[in-house]
């Protein structure tokens, strides 16, 4: 038999399971659109830039801009529950602490902690006092430094210095068409990791299907105001020739 | 014992001289200590492996792992199931494949079984009907072997009994097993009111058959 939760039996800020975790509302909490999966009492959902413009606060936790629209606050009483497509839910606990996360798996925070973009693209920071929830595919897997992580199989880091990019030179040089592709910024496989050094802790899911971030591509678009006219249009050359080869 | 089950998606692999791992391109997570990557253009020797090569086409497009260090394999948050092969064989689908010892002789093989052009038809029509490939992988020798499915797979122990199994389920078998694929279309098929299970693999001999508990193909 099912356990049958009511709003005094569901857990309080705990998991129901591996894939749903139930927050104890009182008060608000940042949850991304989507997330929520359903929810007991009186609560408002409200986005992120509405909620901007009766308080003031709300803009100083999240000095996210790029993410703003993917975001609303919840606010009231009541039992929330989270979810992500079936992938397992993990909450972290950050003291005074600051822990960076793949954006598109980020779920939910406190408002005692403040959202930033990481220099990284697709990447967020949290810092201060809190909690938050995240979602990754398969149970999240804690290494040490030093680690070289593949881009689409790290979830995050905490703690430590931002990575930098390790470029496998064996790889390239072994595979004609990966240095081919090189040249031209595209990769065939193993060529590129992030490697991290230095004291902290890196987290590591099972790598998943290309998930769109939406924001990722106003990322990409902001860093087109670095050129000039001749290039930004030879850019543009060559985004649609590639476009229409994968549509062949 | 070269691959360590980290969690039901990912496992580790001790690499080291002697120790070398191939691995599906893209598979690698991350890794700890002085390793490197090397494509490799198709697995299996010989012309059968060649062909094979080409006619699976990307899906099985290797790399090797070298030098000295842990690695950490997973794919697309795929089940992944460790198989410990000593002396016999592994036969699986190319793409299943997500890492193994180096040390482990492959070769590609057309299913059907029986060779000649009458195997090659059979496992031409049992692929078309199927969706599964027309080429198998058979791995060999001493060694270690991580599988990829959905959900997870459990194996069945044959001891010269028959066991019939859903083509999309099967996921490999160890050991000197007969495969053969049984077609039961009839009218109700015919007019869609079949059973849905009008293609079936009857799997007879000795040895383990590794099957899924989903009809997901991938």
């Amino acid at each position: 038999m099912p356990t049958i939760y009511d709003p005094n039996s569901l857990p309080v800020d705990d998991n129901i399971n591996h894939y749903a975790f139930s927050i104890d509302l009182n008060g608000e909490w940042f949850t991304s659109k989507g997330a929520m999966i359903a929810y007991y009492g009186n609560i408002d959902f409200s986005g992120v830039a509405a909620f901007a413009s009766r308080a003031a606060w709300v803009a100083a936790r999240f000095s996210s801009p790029l993410y703003t629209q993917d975001w609303v606050v919840a606010a009231g009483q009541g039992k929330l529950v989270i979810g992500d497509r079936g992938n397992d839910i993990n909450s972290y606990d950050l003291e005074d602490g600051n822990l960076t996360i793949k954006a598109v798996n980020l779920l939910a925070f406190q408002p005692s902690l403040e959202l930033k973009q990481s220099i990284v693209p697709g990447f967020v920071t949290l810092i201060g006092t809190g909690k938050f929830l995240a979602s990754s595919n398969g149970p999240v897997i804690f290494v040490e430094p030093p680690f070289r992580a593949d881009p689409d199989a790290l979830l995050g880091w905490a703690d430590c210095p931002s990575p930098s990019q390790h470029y496998d030179y064996n790889w390239m040089a072994q595979s004609f068409m990966a240095g081919i592709q090189g040249m031209f910024g595209r990769e065939s496989g193993e060529e590129r990791q992030y490697d991290f050094t230095g004291a902290g802790t890196i987290l590591m899911q099972s790598s998943e299907m290309l998930r769109v971030d939406s924001a990722l591509m106003r990322i990409v678009e902001s860093q087109t105001n670095l050129l000039d006219a001749n290039s930004a249009g030879a850019l543009g050359h060559k985004l649609i020739a590639r476009a229409q080869q994968s549509n062949m | 014992m070269t691959f360590e089950q980290i969690n039901a998606k990912v496992v580790r692999a001790q690499v080291g001289p002697g120790q070398e791992v191939l691995a599906r391109r893209g598979a690698m997570l991350g890794y700890e200590g002085q390793v490197t990557f090397r494509p490799l253009a198709g697995q299996g020797q010989g012309v059968g492996g060649r062909v094979g090569a080409v006619m699976s086409g990307e899906s099985n497009k290797m790399m090797a792992t070298e030098g000295q260090g842990r690695v950490l394999y997973g794919f697309r948050g795929l089940y992944v199931t460790i198989i410990q092969i000593t002396g016999d064989s592994l036969t699986v689908e190319a793409d299943r494949l997500l890492a193994h010892s180096a040390n482990l002789q492959t070769s590609i093989e057309m299913v059907g079984g029986g060779g000649g052009m009458g195997g090659a038809i059979r496992g031409a029509v049992r692929g078309a009907m199927t969706g599964q490939g027309l080429f198998t992988t058979k791995l060999s020798g001493q060694g270690t072997v991580a599988l990829l499915s959905h959900g997870g797979t459990f194996p069945l122990q044959l001891n010269g009994e028959m066991v019939g199994v859903d083509p999309q389920a099967y996921v490999g078998h160890v050991g000197a097993l007969q495969v053969d694929l049984k077609a039961s279309v009839g009218f109700r098929d015919a007019i869609g009111r079949g059973s849905g299970e009008a293609f079936q693999l009857h799997i007879s001999g000795h040895g383990t058959v590794y099957v899924q508990a989903s009809e997901k193909k991938f």
